[in-house]
């Protein structure tokens, strides 16, 4: 039986922490997709090859071809596959690579090394724009001189974020060029053209993908890589570069110098072109990014003929090319995904241009505002814009509602798993949970419910300061480690300054598990596996001021339980560290057990259902009223045992 | 044109599968679209994965228009239902793997008369794979997915060479090489009896 009397990785200073990154990759391998292959095809695949790639990937290998010198990251769904393959051939290809404490930092350090002169790629997911607003917004305003690209994924949908904004709104609202790729190819090529694009406008560039380009995989032919210089001199510049308002003021019109600049080279863009489908005609459709794909299969399928204009450098728009083909339409259609921000300027275009086509998109409700396309809701959009084309065949899809679901849940053996067990028994579900972002928001579904509150990466530490102060019941924010460091020490700072009153608990299971295991600063090796300074979370905390604070291991259940109590006890904020190795990384022995691996002693069973109804593990079913572990699946973590009020879980021979 | 819809359980190898295809087609010279289930949406849940092999520009394949729906777990076979149409011939592994809606839920898992039966009148052929067993036989017992690559390529639907899809796998699979090609092979025969 495993109930430990101390925490696994005591106290500061005396930090264990798990081995590098990349060699817990290896001994897990069986756990991840066999995909760590004889050849790295993103380094190796010859110039003049076409390469099957991910649309992360080719972003990735453009950098390497464009002879980028500074990548940074901040892993997020679904941008994390660009930065996980930078890192995985920094070392070889002679790049600086990190990954960085959050978006902001990630979008600072590229712009100090592409003001310096070098080419510089920052890459996230699409909220991870709004912490990098700040930086990225003055940064047009001095500009750069090494080539500076940002690729923000977005997540049409929803599929991995809590919300679905268009990014597109940054370029229109910092003044900042545009290219939206459509697939893995135009990912290569739009990223290797957008290094050029600022070096020549001296602007940074925004490269814009959704969850259907990013995670699409397709052939690439690409070209040569080549090594970006190592070494610059930042050239002092303070009436460029240090934006005091007097500066400011200057250097915004500066900016809008160089957007009409801009124009002109998205004038000239290859990127916006027309294409046709059938024999092309009167019909016109302006498109872009994901859509754009939808409209050409859709068409097709419909046999319809269109001219199609398809616009891949998006900010700003190639005004005349567009009047140009408004005027030789009479009916034009803008398709594009969530918000009407190409359609809004085609209409203003069209109005100063006193073009007379017919204009249908969002606005006359044919095209939906909300989650992405699929080539179906095209089809009909197209029909409906048109009055033409016969609509695919509808299939009767038969009723598939009746199947048992399988939604995401917390792995066999995950450590989060066992922390809300803990809370839900110490505090008898009475209490109010500020969550976050990580594997750990899946305890939101029953049989846990422990996240009420969630707004954005950092949150749960400053709502909870508000929910404390005008709730009776107890607060409990619920952050992981990787997030913490990312927005949860402001929060923190702020919550022991003023005095609100709540638990924090510190979900460290050792990485930043949900986009892929990535390190994090309190790693003690950087992803190619060069030592770097772990920093200690107690540090952290202590150092912001927090008064109590405990270190659990969540598999121990009576010591978290009573360390909750303890804790809720407390007059202001207290914290703990809830600390266990993700069981994905985690340690195992022959048998695959981090413990023990365990079985349901069927005579000693009182069918009670608490393994099943106040736990959940994927390793543990009820079918038939027989509660069973399933030893293949069971991580051997021994803390079910702990769960079982009869003793009825036993240590597996 | 053919598509093809991936669909099974995180952690099943269903991308690597899906690469393995789509690395074939490449060296067959084909054009190819994938499109894949990361992050959130895995974690043991439902996942999706297409391969559209020819001339296509959306990675989506549309309701009902799957050429072959390629399963590696039973009841995600069934919840596929949807993509399939009079030409769709489905591979299902017989693998099952409980969701935990059924324990908490007091719900039924479906007998796999009633995944097959769940395809009649609306799918041209039905094939169960005993995927888990082949890969047991060839050595790979973690490799049931290879088998369901094999039994794709015995149907020869996708039109592509046996040798595209060995040196795919080469390219994919580091462990076990030899091991995992007699997965292919033993799921390459069975596939054979699902031919058009």
């Amino acid at each position: 039986m495993l109930v430990r009397s101390k925490p696994p990785y005591p106290s500061i200073g005396s930090y264990r922490v798990p081995e590098s990154f990349a060699d817990s990759w290896k001994r897990y391998f069986h756990l991840l997709p066999n995909d760590i292959s004889v050849m790295d095809r993103l380094l190796e695949a010859p110039p003049g090859s076409k390469v099957l790639l991910l649309g992360n990937e080719a972003i990735a290998r453009a950098a390497l071809e464009a002879g980028v010198t500074v990548a940074t990251t901040y892993p997020g769904t679904p941008a994390s596959e660009i930065g996980d393959a930078l890192a995985r051939v920094a070392k070889q290809a002679g790049i600086y690579f990190e990954y960085s404490v959050n978006e902001i930092v990630a979008t600072e350090v590229a712009i100090g090394a592409a003001t310096s002169g070098v080419r510089a790629l920052v890459s996230m997911k699409h909220v991870g724009v709004n912490v990098a607003s700040d930086a990225l917004l003055t940064f047009a305003y001095t500009g750069t001189r090494g080539g500076f690209v940002l690729v923000t994924a977005d997540d049409p949908s929803c599929h991995s974020s809590q919300n679905e904004q268009d990014n597109r709104y940054y370029a229109l609202l910092g003044g900042i060029p545009l290219l939206e790729p459509s697939n893995p190819q135009e990912c290569y090529e739009m990223t290797k053209q957008a290094f050029d694009i600022s070096e020549q406008l001296e602007l940074p560039v925004i490269v814009r993908t959704t969850t259907r380009v990013s995670h699409v995989r397709g052939p690439v032919l690409v070209g040569e890589i080549r090594r970006g210089a190592a070494k610059k001199e930042f050239v002092k510049d303070p009436k460029r570069f240090v934006t005091v308002p007097a500066v400011a003021r200057v250097r915004h019109l500066v900016l809008l110098e160089s957007l009409k600049r801009a124009e002109k080279a998205s004038e000239d863009s290859p990127f916006n072109l027309v294409l046709k489908t059938g024999t092309g005609g009167s019909r016109g459709v302006i498109t872009s990014s994901a859509a754009s794909n939808y409209v050409l299969d859709a068409a097709k399928e419909m046999r319809i003929s269109l001219d199609v204009l398809k616009i891949g450098f998006s900010n700003p728009l190639p005004s005349k090319k567009i009047i140009e083909f408004l005027k030789s339409h009479e009916l034009v259609a803008v398709v594009e995904e969530l918000e009407p921000v190409l359609e809004t300027q085609v209409r203003a275009l069209a109005q100063q241009a006193s073009a007379r086509t017919r204009i249908v998109g969002k606005a006359n409700g044919v095209f939906p505002r909300a989650h992405e396309f699929d080539q179906a809701i095209v089809a009909r959009g197209l029909a409906a814009a048109f009055g033409i084309g016969s609509l695919p065949k509808s299939v009767s899809s038969p009723d598939t509602c009746e199947l048992p679901l399988r939604p995401p849940v917390l792995c066999a053996g995950c450590p989060h798993s066992a922390t809300y067990f803990a809370v839900n028994k110490a505090t008898n579900r009475k209490a109010i949970f500020a969550s976050d972002i990580g594997c750990y928001t899946l305890g939101v579904s029953p049989p846990y419910s422990t996240a009420d509150l969630l707004v954005c990466m950092g949150s749960s530490v400053g709502t909870a300061g508000g929910l404390a102060k005008v709730n009776e019941l107890p607060v409990i924010a619920f952050i992981g480690d990787s997030t913490f460091y990312h927005a949860g020490v402001p929060g923190l700072i702020n919550a022991v300054h003023h005095g609100h009153r709540f638990l924090l608990m510190i979900l460290d299971n050792r990485t930043t598990a949900m986009t892929g295991h990535q390190p994090h600063p309190g790693s003690a090796k950087d992803p190619c596996g060069e030592e770097v300074s772990p920093v200690s979370l107690e540090g952290v905390v202590i150092g912001c001021g927090v008064k109590w604070m405990r270190v659990v291991d969540p598999y121990d259940l009576k010591t978290t339980v009573e360390t909750i109590k303890d804790a809720l006890a407390q007059p202001g904020v207290s914290v703990i560290i809830s600390r266990r190795e993700c069981a994905l990384i985690a340690p195992r022995d022959a048998k695959g057990a981090i413990a023990k691996k365990q079985f349901i002693d069927q005579e000693v069973c009182k069918k009670c259902r608490t393994c099943v109804d106040k736990f959940q593990c994927p390793a543990i079913s009820s079918i038939d009223k027989v509660q069973t572990i399933d030893e293949a699946l069971c991580a051997g973590c021994e803390f079910c045992a702990q769960v079982c009020p009869h003793k009825a879980i036993k240590e597996a021979k | 044109m053919v598509d093809i819809y991936l669909v099974g359980v995180g952690g099943q190898g269903i991308i690597t599968a899906s690469k393995i295809i789509g690395d074939a087609a490449v060296f067959a010279g084909k054009n190819v679209l994938l499109s894949e289930t990361h992050g959130m949406a895995q974690r043991g849940g439902s996942v999706v994965c297409t391969a559209r092999i020819g001339e296509v520009s959306s990675p989506l394949i549309p309701d009902g228009q799957a050429d072959v729906i390629l399963s590696f777990e039973a009841l995600e076979t069934l919840r596929a239902r949807c993509m399939s149409s009079e030409k769709t011939i489905v591979l299902s592994s017989m693998e099952r793997v409980t969701p935990l809606s059924v324990s908490a839920q007091k719900l039924k898992y479906p007998t796999p008369e009633e995944v097959e039966v769940g395809f009649k009148g609306i799918s041209a052929r039905f094939l169960f794979v005993d995927a888990r067993r082949l890969a047991l036989e060839a050595g790979v017992g973690m490799s049931p997915n290879i088998v369901m690559v094999g039994a794709l390529a015995g149907t020869g639907i996708t039109g592509l060479p046996r040798k595209d899809f060995e040196k795919a796998i080469e390219l994919n699979i580091s462990r076990k090489l030899k091991g995992n090609l007699d997965a292919f092979a033993k799921g390459f025969e069975i596939g054979k009896r699902a031919a058009p």
